[in-house]
């Protein structure tokens, strides 16, 4: 693996272990941090949040990673899954 | 009809499909629920009238039908991808309690399943069955006088599965195909609304082969229990223990990538493609690989396929690949009449390595 490809992992990995951990508090999931998929779905199917549980994660995303979804229409495109929150992280941030 | 055409239906207008490869189970009895409990990997907390995707595992923990349970009133209707009505009769027989009261009822013979997918569905839905169906919520269902009308779909899109008795299948298809024309639509093949499926990161039965993977390769987790027992639990238990060293990840490609193509990193082999389709949408391939658990991630670059005079480059993305008109369409403000009024984003947003 190159230096930036495993500079680039170890930054996603720990966005997603951190995203994950708040899924699961704001859910309040009785599952480990790692049984929760990437790119599984967060709504409908999948983890099967609703629009109060959406509006808890966004606060949370904002408080946590400066994230600024409130009021935003992109907010139902970027929290789809694990993976497109941890995208919309690194993009804010420049990382992507 | 060409792909590209059947695609546009699905992406932009409506599309109905006969969805014969589906199973159609009825399981009647008080016991109903606790015998599908017993084959299903998930926890089945769903109610009457509302709908739960799940699994059927073998003893390997490999998934073998993709299913939707389908709680209505003393029985439990089941949509059945992957095996036949007679294969999961014999998988109740083996891991239901014999002493359980259900008597299982095979829908096909007098029923047909019609399915209805695209941002204008609901449009074709209301005008041939009732308005009031642009409220029915995702994951749910009801009877109406010719059959039952599910909000379900795999696409991304809106989408109806339409379960009717046969006599009536054939002068409702035809209905409403008469409608899905008129908003630009057509009938599409189960290869485009498979397509649609891989884009949206929904599993397929028919997404490549599942041999030696597990719900937890496959990022389907979330549709395994940690609570209970079911076939396949002891296989998933040991795969976890010993942790996974594989994982199930979306790609781009700009040139032909082909199913079972392996994958090379900058300095080693990373893993190998397991479904691979030209997408309209994106304007060149989309597809899953399973790549080595340390790689796994989207936005990576660094993937090819090795060839003897060249290189194909993947790039990594993260699942759902497009930004579906569905999300933006809004049944209370917009029609296919009026849909240059408003502003769609593009399907997809990436770029290609």
């Amino acid at each position: 693996m190159t230096p930036d490809l495993s500079d680039y992992v170890a930054s996603r990995v720990a966005l997603l272990n951190r995203v994950r951990l708040i899924l699961r508090d704001t859910m309040k999931l009785q599952v480990e941090p790692e049984a929760i998929d990437p790119d599984a779905p967060l709504f409908g199917t999948g983890l099967g949040m609703d629009s109060v549980d959406a509006v808890e994660l966004v606060v949370q995303l904002d408080a946590v990673f400066g994230l600024e979804l409130i009021g935003s229409p992109y907010a139902s495109t970027t929290i789809r899954t694990v993976n497109t929150i941890v995208d919309a992280i690194m993009e804010a941030s420049g990382e992507s | 009809m060409s792909r590209e055409n059947e695609y546009r239906s699905v992406r932009h207008g409506a599309a109905l499909s006969r969805m014969d490869h589906v199973g159609l189970l009825r399981l009647r009895g008080d016991d109903a629920i606790d015998a599908v409990d017993a084959v299903c990997s998930s926890d089945l907390w769903v109610r009457d009238g509302r709908m739960l995707q799940s699994l059927i595992l073998d003893e390997r923990g490999q998934p073998v039908a993709d299913v939707y349970v389908c709680p209505d009133d003393e029985a439990c209707i089941l949509m059945v991808e992957g095996i036949t009505t007679d294969e999961f009769a014999a998988c109740l027989a083996r891991h239901a309690d014999p002493g359980l009261e259900i008597e299982l009822e095979d829908l096909r013979p007098e029923h047909e399943l019609l399915s209805l997918h695209g941002p204008y569905a609901w449009e074709v839905l209301s005008r041939w069955l009732t308005p009031d169906i642009i409220g029915l919520p995702y994951l749910s269902f009801y009877h109406f006088d010719r059959g039952i009308c599910f909000r379900a779909g795999k696409t991304g899109e809106y989408g109806y599965d339409l379960v009717m008795r046969s006599e009536d299948a054939e002068d409702a298809r035809r209905e409403l195909l008469e409608l899905v024309r008129s908003v630009g639509g057509a009938e599409v093949s189960l290869g485009t609304l498979d397509l649609c499926a891989l884009e949206n990161g929904f599993f397929s039965v028919r997404h490549g082969s599942v041999e030696g993977l597990t719900p937890l390769e496959l990022q389907l987790q979330w549709r395994v229990s940690a609570r209970k027992r079911f076939p396949g639990v002891a296989a998933i238990e040991e795969r976890r223990a010993g942790g996974v060293s594989r994982r199930l990840t979306y790609f781009v490609a700009r040139d032909e990538v082909k199913t079972g193509d392996l994958l090379r990193g900058p300095d080693a082999p990373v893993g190998e493609v397991m479904t691979a389709a030209f997408s309209p949408g994106v304007g060149g391939v989309v597809g899953t690989a399973l790549l080595d658990i340390s790689v796994a991630h989207p936005g990576i670059d660094e993937f090819f396929v090795p060839d003897r005079d060249s290189a194909t480059a993947i790039r990594t993305v993260s699942s759902p690949l497009l930004l579906n008109r569905s999300l933006v369409v809004d049944p209370r403000r917009h029609t296919y009449a009026t849909r240059e009024d408003a502003t769609h984003p593009p399907l997809w947003q990436g770029s290609l390595p």
